[in-house]
Order: C-alpha cells, then structure tokens, then sequence
C-alpha cells in the first residue's frame, strides 16, 4: 500500500489561486485603509488624492493577481488547465454564499447604524469599499477553509 | 443517529487494481486528482453520480467501496 505513488501537491491548484487572490486584495487594501485612516479624504469631491490612492491600491492587486496567477500556471500547468469538477463547484458555491452573507449583513449594519443615511463622500465610498474587501476577504478565506478542513456539502 | 462519516476502501482497490494512481482514476471518473485524494481521506462526500463512477471503475457496487464508520 505505501507503494503507491500519486505525487499530489500538498494543496491544491484552486487552494493556492484563493491563497493568491486574498493576498492580491488584502495587502493593497489594507495599506490603502491604514493610509485612509491615518490621513483621511478632505471633504471636498473630487478628492484627488484619495482617488490616487484608490489607484494604486486597485493596480497593485491586479499587478499581483496577474502575476501570481501566471507563475501558478506555469507551475501547475495541468492543474490550471483542468476545468472545476463537482468539489470545486462546490466549495465555490458555499464560498460565495459565505462572502455574500457578510457583504450584506455589513452593508445592513453600516446602513442602518453606522451612517443612518447622515453621512455623504468618501467617507460613505470607503465603508461600502470595506464591506466589499470584507466579504472578498471572506469568500477566499472559506474557500481556503473548505479545500483544508473538508467538505461534505 | 450515532456520529458516524463516510468511508471507502478507494486505497485499497486502487492497490488491487496494479497501482492504479489518483489521477488514473480521476480521469476515469471525471474529477480531479485532488478531489479523488480527498475522497479517499474523508475531507470530501461524492456525488451519488461519482460513487457510482468510482464503483463502476472498479467493478464493484457503490457499498462495497463506500461505508459509514462510526466515530470513536
């Protein structure tokens, strides 16, 4: 039986490409909100320099995305090349039930509490941009979550 | 109902079979190596459509390769 050689990587194809897109988002995006927080938007619109900073997050996160994703395709050519079978589909589908519930749940709460309808501007721009990041953040998380611990539908 | 997950003898007919790989049977069932790999330790519950595949890749049926174990 320990004859058997399958030469599996230790985790799989998709695993390492939601591994990918978390880091692509979480690291501009958190340096964006640190930086937002710590020099926060004038109230003034356009803001110019929130919009730059806005930029940079998003092109360092496609930069990063597109990258990882060729060097993984280079690595794992077959792997990238074969389509979702049933445990992809879904993992991806709970995954995105998941990020959609948080995205939801937080949207209601900024709504409703937060910023009850008193609040305009960037400030109103980047609590919805947060939420999006937020539920993302928590769409790859359980998608790395489900390939890890298992699923069983 | 006692706590009890699905196991299968995937390993050992693949043992049987010449050393038939993941992938081999991946192939022939229409899924990923990946997914066959975690078939086989318990992290993922097929589809009664690949089961039966994976049954039929052996020439066995569906409960002779799949069955509850009761947790300890």
């Amino acid at each position: 039986m320990e004859s058997i050689k399958d030469s599996v990587p230790s985790m799989p194809y998709r695993e390492r490409a939601a591994w990918l897109a978390l880091c692509a988002m979480g690291l501009p995006f958190t340096g964006y909100f640190v930086w937002v927080i710590a020099a926060p938007p004038t109230a003034a619109m356009p803001d110019w320099s929130t919009f730059t900073r806005f930029g940079v997050a998003i092109a360092l996160q496609i930069a990063i995305w597109s990258l990882g994703t060729l060097w993984l395709r280079r690595r794992h050519p077959e792997d990238a090349a074969a389509p979702l079978d049933e445990r992809d589909l879904a993992i991806s589908r709970r995954s995105i039930q998941t990020g959609y519930s948080i995205l939801f749940a937080v949207t209601c709460i900024n709504i409703g509490c937060v910023f009850p309808f008193a609040q305009g501007g960037w400030k109103l721009i980047n609590v919805g941009l947060a939420s999006i990041v937020l539920a993302e953040l928590v769409r790859n998380s359980a998608v790395i979550w489900l390939y890890r611990r298992g699923f069983h539908g | 109902m006692a706590d009890r997950k699905l196991a299968n003898h995937i390993r050992t007919l693949r043992f049987l079979q010449g050393e038939m790989t993941q992938a081999d049977l991946g192939a022939r069932v229409g899924v990923t190596r990946q997914t066959i790999a975690a078939i086989e330790s318990g992290k993922y519950a097929p589809t009664l459509e690949t089961a039966m595949r994976i049954a039929e890749a052996f020439g066995k049926r569906v409960d002779e390769v799949f069955f509850w174990q009761v947790a300890p």
